[in-house]
């Protein structure tokens, strides 16, 4: 591992599913404590880009690097051992087991465990109080709600996260935004974000890129005056 | 909006395109196959002829497993009872009653008969609502070994366990006999070929896929699983019956679970959901292990188990696509899928004017051991009403929702729809009440095409055909605009599972719609669109509650859309209803700011 690589750096990068190519030659680096937030309509290749970082779909051309390291045609599960946590859209949390029990999956060390839960209950009080229920009887925005802490509390290096926010009530949201920026503040974790938010999304992230038809169509600054209107644009057309 | 209705009108076609059925394919390969079975005896020696003729028998028994299994889902380890019933029935009548034209038609008959009426049993107690797919696989594993049991059991009157055999029966010539297994083993492919590629064939994977999706469709998967299953024990015992008339010789291994488990390896070494693949399977293992048991019986079992799992492991779907691919590969010509059906718009149906409130919702509660999710809620929704229910995470929401779907989910209340007291009744007879409930999570059925998932979303109001698949897919206004507005028009041969999560959303959107529900229960509908999809969906949404005089009852956590387009909103928090009123009433209020909004208010807030 190199001290001067950057978290997550994407080259060139092809992919898709069965004949269709979703991606199409895309290239983006997130440097370490970064958070960039991918934004564009539906259909667009956002989730599938995640998917491929993870491992889940293999790259057709071009070479994926995590923190120095060429993980381009490894499987999902090494990818995850880079301290690499993605949160994805859709079925993520094991239903049959407990709220613990899921949570307690993500850690890499047992010993964090208690120090990690007190600070995710701050955000999610709900967490700590159901600690031995069955997730699977959650509510759909709880089970999103246990997702993002079991990201948070592995102490990741990267995080992908895929629309988090979508079933969260609007001061939960809110209350996310903030930790978020405090987990970076504190461990300095980078994050890619997938988000129809774009509030949200701007709020977090550092910078922004706009995907149309698989490939980088606009990219930018979140503190630049006109980022929302340049967004706006290109997710009404 | 004046070019939304320009394309759908542009859409309309009129239901006078015939059908499309693969029966030239069928007769063709059907002739072919016979033709082949025609002069085979005449190539091969007389013990490769008998070896074959009890293969034909059970390839067509491995057919009713595929049709079960492969399509459909249900893995059944009981299919061999039925091949023995019709056994049986055969042995047994011709040993102790008598033999002639006569009786062996009562045989036949009998054996049916028995077989269906088994099945119906084992199907209802397997399927029955709320059973487990696993118990319904453990029903079917018991089945056999109890009547093997009955078999041992019998005594003199079913030989125990040394069978049946000497009885007397056709001594045919070798030739006749192959020719009628082969002719019945076509006769059943072909027509099992044209149901599972017909409308209706797409019921079956539809259930295969997501049977909680087609409930909620309105589609009456218990009795089309048992109505399916009486199908393959009728057709298993025919074949039963021929192998006992033919072989001469009848054992309890006939009905055993031991042939009920070597049916499944051969039809996923064939290949799950082929039908050709599995015939083909069936005759080859038989055959093969025919030739070799005898020389080597040890090593054989060893040698096909050996080959299972090398199949199960490299070629998870079995031998018969490796097959095709390859066909495909070596002879290239235009082999254009097939068509999507072109869509149409369906007649207009009129709201009943005669009911005052669609739905009444009287002390509903709901818990789950001690714990309480719903209390008391009371709330009546008018036509043409679009109430937004809004809440935190957690309140309860989701719960409310199934409780109108599904009249098994309350715990205590009462629920009238269009006037009608909601009994405990499946999610399949609400939506005859006219409820169509859109999931929180995208619910469609992977494999299938779009096309496809709206065909079976039709189900009730255009029973698909058993034969052939409709060119023309007629689907109402809202629905249309839905395919159109969010692109899925263009997507109507891609399979599901290739859609964005919204493009998802947004089909089971369309689907819902397609059932042409009075009462819509949607639980956030937009999750993962765009604002301006959003917005397309609201436009929507609120002329089918205006122009049409839906009710729909809207789950969302947006509350600058919840602004836009409800009548009225209902808060819940903690299983409660807190407030109930006007969209600047609820939105505006304390208990919203407090509990729920923070101070972004609410809104998604989106640059405008």
């Amino acid at each position: 591992m190199s001290d001067g690589a950057a978290t997550l750096e994407i080259s060139a990068l092809t992919s898709g599913y069965g004949e269709a190519i979703v991606i199409r030659g895309v290239s983006m680096t997130v440097a370490p404590g970064e958070i960039v937030a991918l934004l564009g309509k539906n259909g667009m290749g956002k989730s599938t880009l995640l998917k491929t970082v993870m491992g889940f779909l293999p790259a057709r051309e071009g070479k994926i690097t995590l923190r120095g390291h060429d993980v381009t045609r490894d499987p999902p599960h090494r990818i995850a051992r880079q301290a690499i946590a993605y949160t994805p859209q859709e079925q993520a949390i094991f239903q049959d087991l407990s709220v613990g029990d899921n949570l307690r999956l993500g850690q890499s060390e047992a010993s964090w465990f208690e120090e990690e839960l007190a600070r995710v209950a701050q955000v999610f009080p709900f967490l700590k109080e159901r600690l031995g229920q069955r997730a699977g009887t959650l509510s759909g925005g709880e089970q999103k709600m246990l997702l993002i802490a079991r990201a948070l509390m592995a102490r990741p290096k990267l995080m992908l996260v895929d629309e988090i926010t979508e079933g969260l009530q609007p001061s939960i949201i809110e209350q996310l935004t903030e930790a978020l920026a405090v987990q970076r503040e504190r461990t300095g974790v980078a994050m890619l974000l997938v988000e129809q938010n774009v509030r949200f999304a701007l709020n977090v992230a550092d910078r922004w890129a706009v995907l149309k038809l698989g490939e980088i169509d606009d990219a930018g600054k979140s503190d630049a005056h006109n980022a929302a209107a340049r967004i706006a644009d290109h997710l009404s057309v | 909006m004046a070019k939304g209705a320009q394309t759908s009108s542009a859409k309309v076609h009129f239901a006078a395109a015939k059908p499309r059925s693969d029966i030239r394919t069928v007769l063709k390969g059907g002739v072919l196959a016979l033709l082949v079975l025609g002069v085979a005896p005449f190539f091969l020696d007389i013990y490769t002829v008998n070896i074959l003729i009890r293969a034909l028998f059970l390839a067509t028994l491995a057919l009713t497993v595929d049709l079960l299994w492969g399509y459909t889902g249900i893995l059944t380890f009981g299919q061999s009872a039925f091949f023995g019933i019709g056994a049986y029935a055969c042995a047994l009548v011709f040993t102790h009653w008598g033999f002639g034209a006569g009786w062996a038609i009562l045989a036949l008959v009998l054996g049916i008969i028995a077989a269906m009426a088994v099945a119906a049993l084992v199907g209802w107690l397997a399927f029955y609502h709320g059973a487990a797919p696993l118990y319904g696989s453990i029903v079917t594993l018991a089945l056999p070994i109890v009547l093997t049991q009955i078999v041992f059991a019998g005594g003199r009157t079913t030989g125990s366990s040394s069978g049946l055999s000497g009885f007397p029966t056709y001594y045919w010539s070798i030739e006749i006999w192959f020719w009628l297994a082969g002719a019945f083993l076509v006769v059943v492919t072909g027509l099992a070929w044209l149901f599972v590629r017909s409308d209706m064939g797409r019921v079956l994977v539809a259930i295969k896929e997501n049977e909680i999706r087609c409930a909620y469709l309105g589609i009456p998967v218990p009795r089309i699983k048992i109505l399916l299953m009486v199908a393959a024990g009728g057709i298993g015992a025919i074949a039963g019956f021929g192998y006992a008339a033919f072989t001469n010789v009848v054992a309890p291994e006939l009905t055993g679970f031991l042939l009920g488990t070597e049916l499944l390896v051969w039809v996923a070494l064939g290949g799950r959901g082929t039908l050709i693949g599995p015939v083909l399977g069936a005759i080859f293992i038989d055959v093969t292990s025919s030739y070799l048991s005898g020389s080597f019986p040890f090593y054989w079992k060893l040698l096909v188990g050996i080959l299972f799992v090398v199949v199960i492991v490299a070629l998870p779907q079995g031998l018969m696509p490796v097959v095709t691919n390859l066909w495909r590969r070596l002879v290239p010509g235009k082999r254009s899928a097939a068509e999507p059906a072109k869509l149409a718009a369906a007649p207009k149906r009129e709201i009943a004017e005669s009911v005052d409130k669609p739905l009444i919702v009287r002390g509903v509660h709901r818990h789950f051991g001690s714990l309480q999710v719903l209390q008391g809620i009371d709330f009546e929704a008018e036509k043409g009403e679009l109430l937004s229910l809004v809440g935190p995470n957690g309140a309860g929401k989701t719960t409310l929702i199934r409780c109108i779907a599904d009249g098994y989910e309350r715990s205590g209340g009462d629920i009238t729809i269009y006037g009608k007291p909601l009994g405990r009744w499946a999610p399949d007879r609400c939506v005859a009440l006219g409820i169509g409930r859109k999931f929180q999570a995208a619910n469609v059925f992977a494999t299938l095409t779009v096309g496809e998932c709206l065909r079976v979303a039709r189900y009730r109001l255009d029973p698909p055909s058993t034969w052939a698949s409709d060119t023309i897919l007629n689907l109402p206004e809202a629905a249309l605009r839905i395919v159109e507005e969010t692109g899925l028009g263009e997507s109507l041969a891609t399979e599901a599972r290739h859609l964005a999560h919204g493009q998802k959303q947004a089909l089971e959107l369309a689907m819902v719609l397609a059932l042409e529900p009075s009462i819509v229960l949607l639980d956030e509908p937009t999750a993962g669109l765009t604002r301006v999809e959003r917005e397309r969906i609201g436009t929507i949404l609120t002329s089918l509650t205006e122009r049409e005089r839906l009710s729909v009852l809207l789950v969302e956590h947006d509350l600058d859309f919840v602004r836009k387009i409800s009548s009225r909103v209902i808060v819940l928090h903690q299983g409660r209803i807190m407030l109930d009123g006007s969209v600047d009433e609820v939105v505006g209020s304390e208990l919203i700011r407090n509990i729920y909004a923070g101070s972004a208010q609410g809104g998604r807030g989106d640059p405008e």
